[in-house]
């Protein structure tokens, strides 16, 4: 996708593995089995995360990058429970 | 004697350079251009029974070229398909490429000559890939190491390094006598001795540059991407839940968000408990559609693509990524928000 | 240690000059739950024409003599490490559970055949257990209920041994890596620990959320690491695996001469990246702690259970430490992808259990147990089936029993 000029962003979990694999724009999630999700955190909250992760990934489309780049959440608003 | 078909392009077989590029797929009986010296390096056991040609934009540019290609290849009944040399003509290396790819496939013995640094080498599956020059100048050395290839090929001797292979190798599985448990502790012992061979290569991965950032998400489509196999209940068109060989897409037009028991996922390489609960735990189209309310993002796109990631082979995740930007380009989807588990 | 040569249903349950002899009643009994509606049992042998499909767990018979503990300790007995005094071995005989449980990947074994070769279970007289859940029954209640069962059915078989001479006996003793000038080696066995259908129990219980632990290797023998885990038939590690873990059976056999056998790290295999750095990190600490020179290591499952084995690798060889990983390639089916997605980068010595990815073809069967159909190919069981070697079950055991590899085939 990214060859053909569509700008990605990827939510996982496993960093490395993305970076290893050279995708070019990645978003650090919680965990394999929820990438826009934290179960640990109240529906409400985990809205808000979900949120976070998604305007992190689009802020990530528009940004120029060479190879892979990690968009940390900023998580300092605590809603890791 | 050896019945060989050889594929060549527009250029090769005389047909035109650019202005012929888009020429449909032909076939001519016997030898042409090139051809008529790998047939004499080839001598007497072997005849070029056909050339069947392409212009390059058809051949490279058209999906399933290469099957229109070896079709009519296969209709001359070769023991062989020999492709190029495509030197460093990129769209003449992705197809001659896929053209033996594709025979490979088919079972028909197969052989390329390309440069190494021909991009087409990627396409070319299991099939064998001898080493050409890089231009066309250097045609005379370039058949001398494609013809002893060839006769290789024919008696099923391999073909190395030494015999100018390129690309990758096929590694198929055999059994061997002593158990994978006791190879590992030979090999700690030899690494423990200073020595000792690994069994695994260490993997290359193709690099792609990335593409250009869009200058804002507010004026684009954004579309929703996923390999978490998240699908309506009941799985109605049956993605596998791992090796997945397909992907499939999901209308979103009047959908604001998946409700659990409605969007279930199939994927064999996680515990879904989490996401069935919430399926926006895979696929975050609430917040998206808020979003997309708050022209955050212009619009969201009207179906969201998926697969299952569990086990998938390179080369059909590859094929994925292929078809998915050609579906979006269409769309005209300018950005793409991927979940992976 | 008995050796099974023949196997039948009949009057009684016995064992006498190598005869197993199984009274499907009882059998029936032992597996009897509010959650099965039905039980049968059959036995398939070695080079028979048959194929069992939907294979869940294999269990090899085992119980404890007079005065050595308990028998799979956490189901049959106290949660707690037994590992001393006399195991009765059922060698070549089998009980496997067989049928549908939901995100259970549907596994293979044929008796003969090109693939009997790949399975460990291809080589046993297997009883095989199929069931009917019960209408009202959760489906992790079946899964629950019939682990029980077959462990039960699987201990009583090999009392049926207890009065019986043995084959042979075999001495082994707790490893002790303060032992002489040899290179100190050892085993960590990452286990997977994905919640229901996709766990495997150690004393009974999930070592998710756990930190890695040292274990007594005689406690594998005894039972203790018990699967529940349905996923990538070819990459499963059955109870049958870890009560003959063919890493331990290795080290076993060289230690004295080519080595010292220094133990066994038993690891989960979290689900999240900084869980696995934590544990990475710990699991490789342990093994210095414990005096391991180098240590092989194995896991269970796909892709991400790769990174657990890379991150313990490049950790051991941070601390000094020898690290070789058995890993499976996802090469494509014709075996030109790159082969593993998260290898090591400081350690590099890994060794290939086979393709994932390549087709083989397994002809027709007189006979097929565990369900009438292979759901993923929509083709009666008994059939010509064309198949991955992902399919086959245990054909790229992470634990080391197979003898696949992959070669460059130029």
């Amino acid at each position: 996708m990214e060859r053909a000029g569509i700008p990605t962003a990827l939510l996982c979990n496993l960093v490395p593995i993305a970076q290893r694999v050279g995708a070019p724009r990645i978003v650090p999630t919680r965990g394999i089995p929820f990438p826009t999700g934290d179960p640990s955190l109240s529906p409400p909250e985990e809205r808000a995360w979900r949120r976070r992760l998604v305007e992190r990934a689009l802020e990530a489309v528009c940004t120029a990058v060479d190879g892979p780049t990690v968009f940390e959440v900023d998580d300092r608003l605590g809603t890791r429970a | 004697m050896t019945r060989v078909v050889h594929y060549l392009n527009q250029f090769f077989v005389g047909i035109g350079g650019e202005d012929a590029a888009a020429s449909g797929p032909a076939s001519i009986e016997g030898p042409v251009g090139p051809g008529k010296r790998l047939q004499a390096l080839l001598g007497d056991d072997f005849e070029i029974v056909a050339t069947v040609h392409c212009g390059d934009d058809h051949a490279a540019g058209v999906p399933g070229a290469d099957e229109e290609i070896l079709a009519l290849a296969r209709g001359h009944q070769p023991d062989l398909v020999v492709a190029g040399p495509a030197f460093t003509s990129g769209r003449y290396g992705i197809a001659c490429a896929r053209v033996v790819a594709a025979a490979t496939r088919a079972g028909v013995p197969a052989i390329a000559a390309m440069h190494d640094d021909n991009p087409g080498l990627e396409d070319a599956g299991a099939a064998v890939v001898v080493r050409s020059g890089p231009v066309a100048r250097e045609m005379g050395p370039s058949l001398d190491t494609f013809a002893a290839a060839v006769r290789r090929v024919v008696v099923g001797e391999p073909v190395t390094g030494e015999h100018g292979r390129i690309g990758r190798v096929p590694r198929r599985n055999v059994l061997v006598d002593a158990n994978a448990a006791e190879r590992a502790v030979d090999l700690v012992l030899a690494r423990l001795a200073g020595g000792g061979d690994s069994e695994v290569p260490l993997p290359r991965f193709d690099r792609v540059p990335p593409a250009p950032p869009v200058p804002s998400t507010a004026d684009v489509t954004v579309a929703l991407v996923t390999e978490s196999a998240l699908v309506p209940d009941g799985n109605p068109d049956g993605l596998e839940s791992a090796r997945a060989t397909r992907w499939l897409r999901y209308a979103l037009e009047d959908v604001d968000e998946l409700a659990a028991g409605q969007y279930r996922s199939v994927h064999g390489g996680f515990s879904t408990v989490f996401a069935n609960e919430d399926p926006h735990r895979l696929v975050p189209l609430d917040v998206a559609r808020e979003l997309e309310r708050e022209q955050v993002i212009g619009r969201l796109h009207r179906e969201y693509l998926v697969t299952a990631g569990n086990g998938t082979s390179v080369s059909n995740a590859r094929r994925f990524g292929v078809e998915w930007a050609a579906e979006l380009r269409r769309s005209e989807v300018r950005a793409a928000v991927f979940t992976a588990t | 240690m008995h050796r099974v040569q023949r196997v039948s249903l009949g009057e009684e349950t016995a064992f006498r000059d190598g005869h197993l002899t199984v009274r499907a009643e009882e059998a029936v009994e032992l597996l009897a739950s509010p959650s099965l509606a039905d039980v049968r049992v059959t036995w398939v042998s070695p080079g028979d024409s048959a194929r069992v499909v939907k294979v869940l767990d294999a269990v090899e018979p085992r119980t404890k003599g007079p005065g050595g503990g308990g028998i799979f300790p956490g189901f049959l007995s106290p949660g707690r490490p037994q590992g001393r005094g006399t195991t009765h071995v059922l060698s070549g005989a089998a009980v496997v559970s067989a049928g549908f449980l939901p995100r259970a990947q549907e596994a293979v074994l044929d008796l003969s055949g090109p693939a009997a070769a790949m399975s460990p279970l291809a080589a046993t007289h297997n009883l095989v257990v199929e069931f009917t859940p019960a209408a009202a029954a959760t489906w992790e209640d079946v899964d629950r209920d019939l682990r029980a069962g077959v462990l039960r059915l699987a201990a009583r078989l090999a009392e049926a041994a207890l009065d019986a001479p043995p084959d042979a006996v075999e001495d082994l003793p707790v490893p002790d890596p303060r032992d002489g000038a040899l290179p100190r080696v050892g085993a960590v066995v990452n286990i997977q620990t994905q919640g229901t259908f996709k766990d495997v129990f150690v004393h009974g219980r999930s070592l998710s959320g756990g930190l890695p632990t040292l274990v007594d290797p005689g406690d594998l023998d005894d039972g203790a690491v018990v699967s529940g885990q349905y996923g990538h038939p070819a990459l499963k590690n059955p109870t049958y695996l870890h009560q003959n873990n063919p890493v331990v059976e290795a080290l076993r056999r060289r230690s004295g001469t080519d080595l010292v056998f220094a133990g066994v790290v038993l690891s989960p295999e979290p689900v999240d990246q900084e869980q696995k750095q934590r544990i990475s990190a710990y699991a490789a600490r342990l093994c210095l702690l414990a005096g391991f020179d180098a240590a092989v290591l194995t896991k269970e499952g796909g892709g991400n259970a790769d990174a657990d084995v890379a991150m313990k690798m490049d950790e051991l060889e941070e601390l000094g430490l020898t690290a070789v990983g058995l890993f499976s390639e996802l090469a494509g089916a014709d075996g030109t992808g790159p082969s593993i997605v998260v290898p090591p980068t400081k350690a590099t010595a890994m060794v290939s259990t086979g393709n994932y990815d390549e087709r083989l073809v397994l002809p027709a069967v007189e006979r097929a147990l565990g369900g009438d159909r292979l759901d993923l190919l929509d083709v009666p069981a008994t059939e010509e089936l064309e198949l991955p070697t992902a399919v086959i079950y245990c054909a790229l055991s992470p634990l080391g029993w197979g003898r696949l590899t992959c070669r460059e085939a130029a």
